[in-house]
């Protein structure tokens, strides 16, 4: 079969720094940071500011026209948002759906409902029609029957890189031709269970997060989803819609090291990256940008830092992870993190990563403040999850034939 | 052109006889809505401290996966893809539970480190230090085809030659209580809620493989138009003619509305053929289609139908040839997956 290549034309996203791509481009220009004291989520963990959606369940259900009393959760609304914009961008509407698919990543899914109501399920009864939006593939669905139908859906849950994993299936399913467009992301809001989690485990920050500084203490959580149209070049030409990128390699590597945490030498990271970078066709001296994974905790900023070292050689191109921004937005953050290194493709500039005050030891330097004016090609994007699950993005600028 | 993808080995822990395929003569009856799997002695698998550390579903796929890699011949699996419905459900609740009940102050991390859906696959690649492809599907009843939707697309691409495809799910008493209020198993009439391990290798080789996946599709809220074309194009792109199908497994499992889109989805496919049953036996789980590819590839490799999977039509005399699977999930997403003889 012929390489086919797979264009973007269209994004969605809602996040801490803005509700759609507008928002989300000015919050990063003029450098706005998300992070925040807990506002929404009910927890008695006041101390770690988050990246929460400044938006109530209840403003997001009557943005989609949700009646009252439906059963939804917090991450399909935040799904539904931004797959609707998602859908506008590439003139996708219902009578199309059939022949689009959908995958979406996802690990807490319907999470936030489960732990406010899990001793009911078991002994009242009143809140029963939550036991059904509890698993991800529950978040899916609802997210996908809000527009119409889908050709074909499913759900991915590889912790933190769920939502890049969602795009790789959704190019291979093109490139094999069995969908000539598929909607992929990932959505998760932020719940108290793997807040506390990631609190057992000693991962929180209570100030705001500093990827790669030395002085990095953890991560902040962020919430938020975003979803990106991938699409045939035959098929972008022939309905006459715009391209934003082509998203030309992608890799999938796992780090088989630990549950929850990277290897020293972050092996997983290097083969993904890797992996993308020869599947574009390129040479890692044309990668003009890395949106790094970049959590801020002690581990994965050395682990990654290696990683890149290791496969730039002394050719480091600008790094910046954008979870200062957003926070990290789990199973969101691979298709989040996409959007943004799209509208810095699209824009002209690369987002930086505040808070960045010194260097460490065996750590990379990134960019602090937001570089303007800056034109690149090709961008890299790398998302890992707990469990090892490595993959790296790569998009580049679409030039016309 | 494209390289044909066979299984070469499928190995199953659920509620009949482990690691083995007594089913066939002499499967294990229930007579209760839920049971949990029958598990084998997992020392020959694990060392006694690394069995203490996981949960079952855990010491089950590692079991699973470590028989159907080392019977398979090939050393290490190019993909690890898993599918599971609910992931680590016992460590998640463990956890949600103490955070219901005892709040946020002393919560330890040892169940939340192991509640993720992808703590399985993940386990498996360190355990086989595997570090290539690795992920996990969680959709409900197609979790399992998800996964293997994933790997066999890689194959057609030509990225992978073998690959680690599993599901596992397991399930926990007060889960299944939940469950049951939901309305997705333990209704009247309905088979046994149960769970399931499945692992089956997948390869390029076809010597001394039990089938070859001819072909598999994902649909979701499918018109009955739009089953009959994918229907005529997995038969064409496979070389298969319809009276080539020996059998349609079906995941039909007591429940009416269950049961009712099988027949609906039968006679659109327009496929005359006996159509058989496998939740009676391994019963009702959200990865209970991987049992039914592993059933299948068994009866196809054995060339052997067994009467008590039949529960519509008849057999016909003669080398099966192909056998379709048809799964559903809430009668929204619908899965087809056709396997046929190696030497067909």
């Amino acid at each position: 079969m012929p390489d086919r290549p797979i264009l973007i034309t269209g994004a969605g996203i809602v996040s801490s720094i803005g509700n759609d791509k507008q928002g989300v481009l000015s919050s990063l220009l003029e450098e706005r940071s998300g992070i925040a004291p807990i506002e929404y989520l009910k927890t008695g963990h006041k101390e770690f500011p988050v990246g929460e959606v400044k938006l109530s369940d209840k403003e997001m259900a009557a943005m989609l026209g949700i009646p009252d009393g439906t059963p939804t959760t917090r991450t399909s609304l935040m799904g539904m948002l931004a797959l609707k914009e998602a859908l506008d961008q590439a003139s996708l509407d219902s009578s199309d759906l059939p022949e689009v698919g959908f995958i979406s990543g996802t690990t807490v899914g319907g999470m936030d409902m489960s732990e406010q109501f899990y001793l009911d399920f078991l002994s009242n009864d009143t809140k029963n029609e939550y036991i059904k939006t509890h698993d991800c593939g529950a978040c899916t669905e609802m997210i996908a029957d809000h527009f119409g139908t889908f050709g074909f859906i499913t759900t991915i849950s590889t912790a933190c890189s769920s939502a890049a994993n969602a795009v790789i299936l959704g190019a291979n399913a093109i490139k094999n031709g069995l969908a000539e467009i598929v909607v992929v992301g990932g959505s998760e809001c932020i719940t108290k269970f793997h807040l506390n989690g990631f609190n057992s485990l000693m991962i929180l920050d209570k100030e705001n997060c500093r990827p790669f500084c030395d002085t990095r203490a953890g991560l902040n959580l962020g919430e938020g989803a975003a979803y990106i149209v991938l699409e045939s070049l035959e098929s972008a030409q022939r309905r006459g819609v715009q391209s934003m990128a082509e998203l030309k390699g992608y890799g999938n590597a796992c780090d088989a090291f630990h549950q929850t945490a990277s290897s020293p030498d972050g092996e997983g990271a290097y083969m993904a990256m890797k992996e993308a970078i020869e599947m574009a066709g390129i040479s890692p001296a044309e990668i003009g940008y890395i949106n790094a994974h970049g959590t801020g905790t002690p581990n994965n900023d050395h682990s990654e830092s290696q990683a890149m070292k290791r496969l730039f050689a002394g050719k480091l191109p600008p790094v910046s992870s954008t979870k200062s921004f957003t926070g990290h937005t789990t199973s969101a953050s691979g298709s989040i993190e996409l959007a943004i290194c799209l509208l810095a493709l699209q824009n002209g500039f690369l987002p930086g990563n505040p808070n960045w005050k010194k260097e460490a030891d065996g750590v990379i330097v990134p960019i602090t403040g937001t570089l303007h004016n800056v034109k690149v090609k090709n961008i890299l994007c790398n998302s890992f999850g707990f469990g090892g699950n490595d993959s790296s993005l790569l998009i580049s600028k679409w030039e016309r034939v | 052109m494209r390289k044909p993808v066979y299984i070469k080995t499928a190995e199953q822990i659920s509620i009949q006889r482990p690691l083995c395929e007594e089913w066939i003569e002499a499967p294990v009856i229930y007579d209760v809505k839920y049971t949990r799997s029958l598990d084998p002695d997992f020392k020959q698998f694990l060392s006694p401290i690394e069995a203490r550390r996981m949960g079952k579903i855990l010491k089950r796929a590692l079991a699973t996966s470590l028989r159907a890699i080392e019977k398979s011949g090939i050393q290490q699996p190019q993909a690890i893809i898993t599918g599971t419905g609910l992931g680590c459900i016992e460590n998640t609740e463990l956890f949600l539970d103490a955070l219901c009940r005892e709040g946020e102050e002393f919560l330890k991390p040892t169940h939340f480190m192991q509640s993720t859906h992808n703590t399985i696959s993940s386990l498996l690649a360190i355990h086989t230090k595997t570090r290539s492809y690795n992920v996990t599907y969680a959709h409900k009843g197609i979790s399992f085809d998800s996964a293997l939707y994933d790997a066999w697309m890689q194959f057609m691409l030509g990225k992978i030659g073998s690959a680690l495809v599993g599901g596992h799910d397991e399930m926990t008493p007060s889960y299944f209580t939940l469950l049951q209020k939901a309305g997705y198993l333990g209704t009247r009439n309905m088979v046994v809620a149960g769970e399931a391990a499945v692992s089956v290798m997948l390869t390029t080789e076809k010597e001394n493989a039990m089938c070859e996946i001819a072909a598999i599709r994902m649909l979701y809220r499918p018109t009955a138009e739009r089953i009959g074309k994918t229907i005529e194009r997995m038969l064409a792109e496979s070389n298969i003619q319809r009276e080539d199908i020996a059998a349609i497994v079906t995941g039909v499992n007591g429940n009416k509305e269950n049961d009712i889109m099988y027949s609906r989805i039968i006679e659109t496919a327009r496929i005359e053929a006996p159509c058989m049953r496998y939740k009676h036996i391994f019963g009702e789980s959200y990865t209970a289609s991987g049992l039914g590819l592993y059933a299948a590839a068994h009866c196809i490799a054995r060339q052997q139908l067994p009467q008590h999977m039949i529960y519509e039509g008849e057999c016909r005399t003669g080398v099966i040839n192909a056998i379709l699977l048809i799964n559903h999930s809430d009668g929204k997403t619908v899965t087809f997956t056709l396997i046929k003889n190696t030497k067909h």
